[in-house]
């Protein structure tokens, strides 16, 4: 598997990179000014593998980190991996040529792994239509629920008026019947009570009726009843244990703020014990919930069926089915959890970490004694070697001598392919380790076997400790990418941060190419404010990394690939500007005035030779690219700053298909049209020429030998050190030895005539 | 015996002197091969003569000319010697010319030379050090631009003279070679001249003015040149020609031949 992108959310600096782009042949370098945010990047894809961050990485509002990280998959790889579910997701599982895995963080600070992109679209958009099938259900239900409640009222009411009406009934004149002896009633009287006593017994009928009714509806709905209030009350659970967690989380809010320091403490600093109580507290509070979610789920569907029609027994055995095939289906974090384990492992490379010793007992290597100084580096160093301990049990110490002899001769010629410096003029380091015995001096150890190390030159044979530091830090650097290149062991993704600070700006080259030896095996992710590691014909390495307000250090972090680099800002390129041959310093692209692209150094001495020369005091301003072939990337990296530009280019083979590249980059529908891109006419086919053969004689190179060919092809087919030979003869015009006197009429003619060409940029 | 060897050493002698001297005659019709004829400088001027007299077979003196679609060139050179090394020379200095006058736009007569010496200079590899050759030409070289009426001249030690309306006037050539100058080579002078139809120009290696008086045992000198082609540049060329050539042959006498003679007229 490879990384392919990654994107990271409230870390540190970062709100959100946006889904990051790494470059496809295993090396991204990061570039920016100080505090950009570049080690979080590194940071964070770290804790992409371990899962283990502490409050320091939160940001200012609390918000919880995530990590998001795509990677390609070898064909066929989920169809062999995972089981088929259904129709629609071994659908999606086939099309699949990456996956995206997603590590989040909790209140609690605890992390977990999770399936991304097209494998969680799909589980949420299940997810989602069931919870809204399940909002139309509980909809229903709580209508249900709600007329149930409505007859009962009235079941209470129509109950309550019926023993209102019995007890009239029973109360009532017509019922008495010792009154007829004492007194006479009228006619109207007597009429009067019949018919108010047929009134409640009809009163009584009817509510009596409505009492059976709605006793009927309940007995009839009575699963129906009793599943709904087991629901309610599976709802009113949630409802505690979601309070609860609300709770909790404000203490864990708390407890953050108190510990990123951003604000003095609120409450009374809990003990360590107090603090575990209230995690374990988080935790089950949590797991809890889960389950009670689930629950109230299978309630509610329950429930569905037998609002259907369903009796409960056959709703319960649809349930079931149903349980059983959700069973087969994945969720997200039980994929996540799945995938994970064959991804690529990302392990920050520890600078001084694994330094080679000077001596390690065999002891501590047979045993796996990682506690031991320098027993990752000698292990690396075996690995390297292709040794086991089996190695070292030969029984002719002769023998084990010459194999030990002949594997220090590869490892330094190994290692020599890849350390390219000298010490003084001519020795080159050699890595040579050797087998020993302690002497009887040394007590317990007498006789025991130990390696030691050493780091030779021509002139002295001196321990790992003796040497510099940059050989130090090239030398533990070069033992830990080879190994890793070479374990197998899961895929690793490295993480390098700023290689080689301490390294000669060759040695620091000599980095870069062993990034490309492993490149194949292990990918690699570094930062560096260096020119020397960053390979201007590979642009396409390079993540600019920058704040979205650079004046300010409280925005958040943003990242620009090499498409975007033109909307970087000037110090977060200036690795690529010096690479570009344009130092930072009084080299800075202008924003006042006109800035005319050369193609090389040497052109830009000339140019600005021949402006002092002329007088010419136009708003112009010569900027050098390293060569021609960058002309095009500092003219995208212009355009994004929108700044004023043009191209000076001289007719040669190179500089004529710039020039056609550019017009193609600046949209123009007709070449030769576009103003800002400027051909010198055929006779000057480089800056050189500008100057008549007798004047670059005399003033630049300082001889009398016959030129019969151009300026320019004399200084290539002898090999001349041109930029040195110019930014010379700049220096001669700059003090006033050279004047505009000095020039024939050949070269005054050729410099007006670049004059007259330069004024139309003002 | 004696008589016969040197009977037999002369024969031998005379029969090398014959093929060396025929070789040297083959030379210099490859020489004159080399420089224009007659009636090709015909078709490019008005007017011309030319008095070519080379001391030997072959000679260290040439002429150039050229005619482009809008200029016409015409060189007198000297190189450094007489005989071969000079004739060797000299063919150096025309191919060179054929070189540089390979382009379309018209060239300044002191550009051509500028790069003549740079040719020169590699060719003969002179870089200023001591114990270089020296060897060099002297040249004077005319562009006639007819569409602006106008003759750049450029001379290396060698002069232009210009009639005009009568009047003779002389245009000083730089005081240095085509080859290695004596301290630092500088850009030859561009001399633009307005001219109009009937003026005449001579160009002319040293070898008229340095020639011996049988009389006198003096240089002819450049001030009797001067006076000389005043006297005779009313005339039509052929004439100016033939009396050009008398006074020659009157001024040496019997003398030797001191250097390759050349004296080219042309009316525009």
């Amino acid at each position: 598997m490879r990384l392919r992108a990654f994107q990271i959310e409230n870390f540190r600096s970062i709100v959100d990179t946006g889904m990051q782009t790494i470059s496809p042949d295993n090396i991204t370098c990061l570039i920016g000014q100080n505090e950009s945010g570049k080690t979080s990047i590194l940071e964070a894809l770290a804790v992409f593998s371990s899962g283990v961050i502490c409050e320091d990485v939160l940001r200012s509002d609390l918000s919880l980190p995530r990590v998001t990280c795509s990677f390609e998959i070898p064909e066929n790889y989920l169809e062999n991996k995972l089981r088929s579910v259904n129709d629609d997701f071994d659908k999606i599982v086939k099309s699949l040529n990456h996956i995206t895995l997603i590590r989040s963080w909790k209140a609690d600070l605890e992390s977990q792994i999770g399936i991304g992109g097209e494998l969680l679209e799909y589980i949420e958009k299940l997810d989602k239509d069931r919870s809204k099938e399940l909002i139309d259900i509980k909809e229903k239900i709580k209508k249900f629920y709600s007329e149930l409640n409505k007859k009962r009222g009235k079941k209470k009411s129509l109950t309550a008026e019926l023993v209102d009406i019995k007890e009239k009934l029973d109360e009532h004149p017509a019922r008495r019947s010792g009154l007829k002896l004492f007194r006479k009633r009228t006619a109207e009287v007597q009429d009067d009570n019949e018919n108010t006593l047929s009134e409640l017994n009809e009163a009584f009928e009817k509510a009596r009726s409505e009492i059976d009714k709605i006793n009927a509806f309940l007995i009839d709905k009575d699963s129906l009843i009793r599943l709904t209030e087991d629901w309610l009350e599976t709802v009113g659970e949630l409802d505690g244990i979601n309070k609860k967690l609300d709770e909790i989380s404000v203490r864990l809010e708390e407890r953050h703020q108190t510990m990123t320091l951003l604000s003095g403490p609120t409450i009374a600093d809990l003990s360590r014990g107090e603090w575990e109580k209230v995690l374990t507290q988080y935790k089950s509070a949590v797991k809890e919930k889960e389950e009670l979610e689930k629950e109230h789920d299978m309630k509610i569907l329950l429930c569905s069926f037998i609002y259907a029609g369903l009796d409960e027994e056959k709703a319960r055995l649809k349930l079931q089915t149903i349980v059983n095939d959700r069973k087969l289906e994945y969720q997200a974090k039980e994929l996540g959890e799945i995938l994970l384990a064959d991804c690529p492992h990302f392990e920050i490379f520890e600078d001084f970490g694994s330094l080679l010793p000077n001596r390690i007992d065999m002891e501590d290597l047979v045993s796996d004694n990682q506690n031991v100084e320098g027993y990752k580096a000698a292990r690396n160093f075996l690995t390297l070697a292709d040794l086991d301990y089996t190695f070292f049990q030969q029984p002719s110490s002769r023998i084990l001598k010459q194999k030990i002899e002949n594997l220090n001769a590869k490892l330094t010629l190994d290692f020599q392919d890849f350390w390219q410096q000298y010490v003084g003029k001519h020795n080159k380091i050699r890595i040579n380790f050797e087998l020993d015995h302690y002497s009887t001096n040394h007590g317990e150890k007498a006789g025991k076997p130990y390696l030691e190390f050493w780091v030779k030159d021509e002139g002295e044979r001196l321990y790992p400790k003796q040497r510099s530091r940059g050989v130090r830090w090239f030398l533990s650097f070069y033992l830990e990418l080879m190994a890793a290149s070479r374990m197998e062991r899961k895929q690793l993704i490295l993480l390098v941060d700023e290689p080689g600070v301490s390294l000669h700006a060759r040695a620091q080259e000599d980095v870069l190419k062993v990034f490309e030896d492993i490149k194949d095996d292990v990918q690699v992710i570094y930062t560096t404010h260096s020119p020397h590691l960053v390979d201007i014909n590979k642009l396409h390495r390079v993540l600019a990394v920058q704040r979205d307000d650079v004046a300010s250090h409280r925005s958040a972090t943003v990242i620009l690939d090499a498409a975007r680099l033109g909307d970087a800002s000037p110090d977060t390129l200036s690795p690529l500007q010096s690479i570009m041959g344009n130092p930072v310093g009084n080299q800075e692209f202008s924003v006042d005035k006109y800035n005319i692209i050369v193609n090389n150094v040497g052109t830009f001495y000339i140019m600005n030779a021949a402006m002092r020369l002329t007088g010419y005091k136009g708003r112009i301003h010569f900027i050098p690219s390293t060569d021609s072939s960058s002309i095009p990337l500092m003219c995208n990296i212009l355009m994004g700053w929108g700044m004023k530009f043009a191209v000076l280019l001289f007719h040669n083979e190179n500089e004529i298909e710039i020039a056609r590249q550019l017009e193609k980059m600046m949209f123009t529908d007709q070449p030769g049209e576009n103003e800002n891109i400027i051909i010198m006419p055929e006779e000057f086919m480089n800056a050189e020429d500008l100057l008549s053969t007798l004047d670059f004689k005399n003033l630049i190179l300082k001889t009398r030998q016959g030129i019969t060919i151009s300026n320019s092809e004399h200084v290539n087919i002898n090999d001349l050190p041109r930029n040195f030979l110019l930014s010379k003869f700049l220096g001669d015009v700059k003090k006033g030895e050279i004047t505009r006197d000095d020039l024939d009429e050949e070269s005054k003619e050729n410099l007006i005539l670049l004059v007259n060409i330069l004024q139309k940029f003002k | 015996m004696n008589n016969e060897r040197k009977d037999f050493d002369s024969f031998i002698f005379a029969q090398a002197m014959d093929e060396h001297l025929s070789s040297l005659r083959y030379a210099s019709m490859i020489q004159r091969s080399l420089m224009p004829d007659t009636s090709f400088l015909s078709g490019i001027l008005k007017d011309h003569f030319i008095f070519y007299l080379p001391k030997d077979y072959v000679s260290g003196d040439f002429y150039y000319a050229y005619q482009n679609s809008g200029y016409t060139i015409i060189a007198a050179g000297d190189c450094t010697g007489h005989g071969v090394p000079g004739a060797l020379l000299s063919i150096l200095g025309i191919s060179f010319l054929n070189e540089i006058l390979q382009i379309r736009d018209v060239p300044r007569a002191n550009r051509i030379l500028n790069i003549m010496r740079e040719k020169v200079m590699g060719a003969l590899d002179q870089r200023g050090q001591d114990y270089e050759q020296k060897d060099s030409i002297d040249i004077a070289l005319c562009v006639y631009e007819p569409y602006r009426s106008v003759i750049q001249y450029a001379g290396a030690n060698r002069p232009l003279i210009m009639v005009s309306d009568g009047e003779l006037k002389e245009i000083r050539p730089d005081k240095m070679p085509i080859g290695i100058a004596p301290l630092e080579e500088v850009s030859f002078t561009n001399h633009r001249i307005e001219v109009k139809e009937g003026d005449r120009f001579y160009i002319f290696s040293d070898g008229y003015t340095d020639q011996f008086s049988e009389e006198t045992n003096k240089k002819f000198k450049i001030k009797n040149f001067r006076e000389l082609i005043t006297y005779v540049s009313g005339w039509n060329m052929d004439r100016q020609k033939a009396h050009i050539e008398s006074i020659f042959y009157d001024w040496k006498g019997s003398t030797v031949q001191v250097d390759d003679v050349l004296v080219m007229g042309f009316e525009i």
